[in-house]
């Protein structure tokens, strides 16, 4: 009764709105000249030119932030030196690409198996013969950095907040707000208190992974089986015995998956982190994307894949090899160190003969066939574009026409007091009188902050692009719960489409669409897809399967069974699957700044280049922040009301 | 089995040698300012009266029992009586709300941290109803962990684990890894490691439950089997009443926290203190638990009082076959005196349930 009702509100306001929005077209919408600033923009501007102009002065910079960068810096630099940047007086790193390669086979050789090894040796070269050797390197570098120093401080705080409820209450907040955060909205930030370069790379990914480490070491820690803990305590364990002896290597699988799912984060960040000077593939992307290469594109955007599947495949498998206690003979054991033992010399040797030998040392550069790459991908590009033409530019047009236009209309181009009532009014319905009021005061800081239209340009593309991830989501989503074959099909694709850097999907998607607001729209689905089919598909496959053999029993068709048990059964990891579906879609959306989306996105990259418009590029990344979280909270109420 | 047990007397006080496990008035409420409760005028209220009137739920509330040294002490319920909260209160593994808990003497409850560890180390140890062995150990170092963390060399601790190993029968899979053995192995792994430490009082939360039958019943014989070759004093927890009857010198029956009877599974069978004892120990064949002592009545005039002489604690389940085969009624005897006689037709009506 309650929901039927509901739904009749929700339209109700709808219809206002529509109605609101055609008698005051236009008035009203808070519009903003790209290049003008408001009195609040100017003065945020005017903050940062101070703080940028106190980095030798004040005593926070001298004794606080200025000394982090210094390490940080170091330490990058020490491992960029080992494989990347010429160390010291030589002309070559201390290890050269030889010994690159040959270290990377002998690691994951020695944690998985021989099949992994000759994949992450085979990825590493075609990196290499793609021309990409050196930024391969520095992405490499930066990622090792940055997961190293992540996992100094989350397996520590993960532990702790998987022992102590306290702990937990106190971070869980920060990790939230960490998992909504749009990558975009921090750069600018720290920036400006750590300079563009390296240590700001390094720490906004350490922003961006340790929520993750931190989380998965927790969740490890806290769902163990707790048996074994109980009998621990009953024999007179300490709390340190039980946590070495039993709580640890209990959940030391758990936690190196976390290691996996960390170094995903910190790889797909350190791409985007090239905005802020970080060393690495991300800086080829970003020229590509800048001067609308999209074969050049490509080449960068294979090496990133390619570091992406290296990383992703090597720590997965030595999660894997973690699995069961199950003892080997003896003698496997002595093979085994033998094999290692051999890796590990002809490894040592070929570091050696990278430190004497000049070809094994620097890349060759005979070996490249990023021109042809280069040329194939435009080819093909181009062949798509005129060929189906129907297709891109149609399908393109389409939702531009019939979608994306009319709600731009009505969210951007109505009264600002008339959309943001509208939002109040459903947040109300839907969340709830306090959902409401939160919705009212973050909205109204938006508003204040001088770039409502741009914001209501974001949010557009963000709803719309959102709708289209559900529809193909849920329907994919619903064949996988319920297929054992198509969960193989597409498992790969989920999987490997989980760990890509949304960057490297801005790529193709430009080859589409040209720079237009539909490129990033069309990235964000295609980046979002993944976690919704996972969600929705885990959801389907958790209705008990009592319920669906009583449901057949009774005669359903296979279409009522998907409509009025399993989709109803799994409507709380639907409206998960929506949250978190538009809370991928925002941060791609933004990102799609590069490639002509406008909206806030544009502004803060925008920001970043023009040191006029500094001041409002930060304020915009804290409208994409709030609307973020606007969008978040309103998307969890309605979960929680079910 | 004739003399098997060792009686120790009726209800919850022993007179001989003081006990090695004594509980007095433990309480264990949950729920806002559960301290109030014990003592006051609700105390005395239902469970569910108690939920009602104030919010908290008493799981253990006011027992109090003796177990004599040496002596397996079975506490029976079903799920929801309290009976793992209690075990888990004597072990401190929860913190009791309220009472008194004595080992050898020693008030557990008011232990300190450090002591109550030497205490777990040392005095008493415990077995689990999912074993909780640790996944990532062989069983000898399973077996060896109490040890280990007691601060024991490992070549020391590995020859008593050895010994242990060989005790529950459980030679030749030292080297093994806990997830591959079944579930009947596992539990002789848990019992191991219980025994490693040579406790004085030994824990048992329901060992069984999670066991097949048939396994189960191997597992009954051998604690049956370990209890007459070690002596430990035992506290066994279970929800199986048979069970109960099978390994425990005395049984305490709980039903919503509280302790309803004590006493030898004869005591339960031949006087159950109100209907819901009498419901649980109905399906019990009473010729397995009872002594001749209960079917003995004083010689009517007909009956022959020169029948053969059988003592008065044995089980009439092993005395069936003589008083059957004789056909004069046997003469029962207890301290040189005759309680009275038992014919073949007693002993036949008791077994038809017609008794």
């Amino acid at each position: 009764m309650r929901h039927f009702k509901k739904s009749h509100l929700l339209i109700g306001v709808g219809l206002v709105w529509i109605a609101f929005s055609r008698i005051f077209q236009g008035d009203q919408t808070l519009e903003l000249a790209t290049s003008d600033n408001t009195a609040f923009t100017t003065s945020v501007g005017d903050v940062a030119a101070s703080i940028r102009g106190n980095r030798t002065k004040s005593a926070a910079f001298i004794y606080f932030f200025n000394p982090i960068r210094a390490a940080i810096n170091g330490f990058v630099e020490i491992i960029r030196s080992i494989i990347s940047v010429p160390s010291g007086n030589s002309i070559i790193p201390v290890i050269g690409w030889f010994g690159v390669v040959a270290i990377v086979a002998f690691a994951v050789y020695a944690t998985s198996k021989l099949r992994t090894a000759l994949l992450a040796v085979s990825l590493l070269l075609a990196c290499g013969a793609l021309g990409m050797w050196q930024f391969t390197m520095d992405t490499l570098a930066m990622t090792l950095a940055s997961v190293l120093l992540s996992l100094l401080f989350g397996i520590p705080l993960g532990i702790w907040a998987g022992l102590s409820d306290r702990v937990l209450k106190i971070l869980t907040p920060f990790l939230d707000l960490a998992q909504i955060l749009p990558t975009l909205v921090y750069l600018a930030p720290l920036a400006l208190f750590f300079l563009i370069g390296t240590a700001s790379a390094t720490i906004a990914t350490m922003v961006y992974s340790i929520p993750i480490a931190i989380r998965i070491t927790a969740h490890a820690i806290r769902n163990l089986n707790q048996s074994p803990i109980e009998a621990a305590l009953s024999m007179g364990s300490t709390p340190k015995q039980t946590l070495t002896k039993v709580q640890l290597p209990m959940a030391k699988q758990m936690i190196i998956l976390g290691v996996n799912q960390t170094v995903m984060a910190a790889l797909s960040f350190v791409v985007i982190a090239a905005l802020i000077g970080a060393p690495g593939l991300g800086k080829p992307v970003v020229d590509a994307l800048i001067i609308r290469n999209v074969g050049q594109g490509f080449v960068a955007g294979f090496a990133v894949v390619f570091v992406a599947i290296l990383l992703d495949r090597s720590t997965s498998a030595a999660a894997k090899a973690q699995e069961g206690f199950i003892p080997m003979t003896s003698q496997q054991i002595q093979r085994g160190r033998i094999k290692r033992g051999l890796a590990g010399l002809a490894a040592i040797a070929a570091i050696f003969a990278s430190r004497s030998v000049l070809s094994l040392a620097v890349w060759p550069g005979s070996i490249n066939i990023a021109q042809q790459v280069e040329d194939v991908t435009n080819h093909v590009t181009k062949w798509v574009t005129t060929n189906l033409y129907i297709f891109t530019v149609g399908f393109k047009d389409f939702i531009s026409n019939w979608v994306l236009n009319p709600i731009e209309t009505l969210l951007a181009f109505s009264p600002w007091f008339v959309t943001l009532s509208a939002i109040v009014l459903i947040a109300a319905v839907i969340g709830g009188i306090r959902v409401a009021m939160l919705a009212t005061g973050l909205l109204a800081l938006i508003v204040l902050s001088g770039l409502w239209h741009e914001a209501m340009i974001t949010l557009t593309q963000t709803i719309v692009a959102t709708l289209l991830t559900m529809s193909i989501g849920i329907a994919l989503g619903i064949w996988v719960g319920r297929s054992v074959r198509a969960e193989r099909i597409l498992r790969p694709f989920l999987d490997a489409g989980q760990t890509l850097p949304a960057f490297v999907y801005l790529i193709p998607m430009l080859g589409l669409f040209g720079p237009t607001r539909f490129t990033a729209i069309a990235t964000g689905i295609v980046y979002s897809i993944p976690v919704v089919v996972k969600i929705v598909s885990e959801g389907i496959r958790a209705v008990p399967v009592a319920m669906i053999e009583a449901a057949t029993v009774a005669g359903s068709t296979v279409r009522q069974i998907i409509t009025k048990v399993q989709l109803p059964a799994a409507k709380k990891a639907i409206l998960l699957a929506t949250n978190q579906g538009m809370i991928f879609v925002l941060a791609v959306v933004v990102i799609g700044g590069f490639v002509g989306s406008g909206g806030l996105g544009y502004l803060v990259i925008l920001g970043g280049s023009k040191p006029d418009l500094q001041g409002k590029g930060l304020v915009a990344g804290f409208a994409i922040l709030l609307l973020g979280v606007t969008i978040d909270r309103i998307a969890q109420a309605s979960a929680r009301r079910t | 089995m004739v003399d098997g047990k060792s009686s120790a007397g009726a209800g919850g006080s022993l007179a001989s040698n003081p006990p090695a496990v004594s509980v007095r008035g433990l309480w264990k409420v949950y729920g806002p300012n559960p301290l109030s409760i014990v003592g006051s005028p609700d105390a005395k209220l239902s469970r569910s009266e108690l939920r009602a009137k104030t919010g908290c739920t008493a799981a253990v509330s006011d027992v109090s029992f003796d177990v004599a040294p040496g002596e397996v002490f079975v506490v029976m319920g079903l799920s929801g009586s309290g009976k793992s909260t209690l075990i888990r209160c004597l072990t401190r593994l929860v913190e009791p709300t309220a009472g008194e808990i004595f080992l050898d003497g020693e008030d557990i409850s008011k232990a300190t941290p450090q002591r109550l560890r030497e205490l777990r180390r040392q005095h008493f140890s415990m077995v689990f109803q999912h074993f909780g062995l640790l996944p990532h150990r062989k069983v000898i170092d399973n077996i060896a962990y109490p040890l280990e963390i007691n601060g024991m060399k490992k070549t020391e601790r590995h020859a008593r684990a050895n010994e242990v190993i060989e005790l529950v029968g459980l030679h030749g899979y030292a080297h093994a890894f806990p997830e591959q053995l079944s579930g009947g192995m596992q539990q002789r792994v848990g019992l191991a490691r219980a025994l490693a430490v040579d406790p004085q009082v030994l824990f048992l939360d329901e060992p069984f439950s999670a066991l097949d039958p048939l396994i189960r019943r191997d597992m009954q014989q051998e604690i049956i089997r370990l209890h007459r070759e070690l002596g430990k004093t035992m506290v066994f927890i279970t929800h199986d009443l048979s069970e109960a009857v099978k390994v425990g010198d005395r049984i305490a029956i709980m039903r919503d926290g509280a302790v309803v009877q004590i006493g030898t599974p004869e005591e339960l069978v031949a006087n159950p203190i109100d209907d819901y004892v009498a419901n649980f120990v109905r399906d019990i064949a009473k010729s397995h638990v009872l002594t001749l002592r209960y079917l003995a009545r004083p010689a009517q005039p007909g009956d022959d009082i020169d029948g053969p002489e059988l003592a008065a604690n044995i089980i009439i389940r092993d005395a069936a076959e003589i008083i059957l085969q004789t056909h004069k009624p046997v003469r029962v005897i207890e301290n040189g005196k005759v309680l009275g006689i038992v014919s073949s037709e007693d002993v036949l009506r008791l077994i038809s349930g017609v008794a």
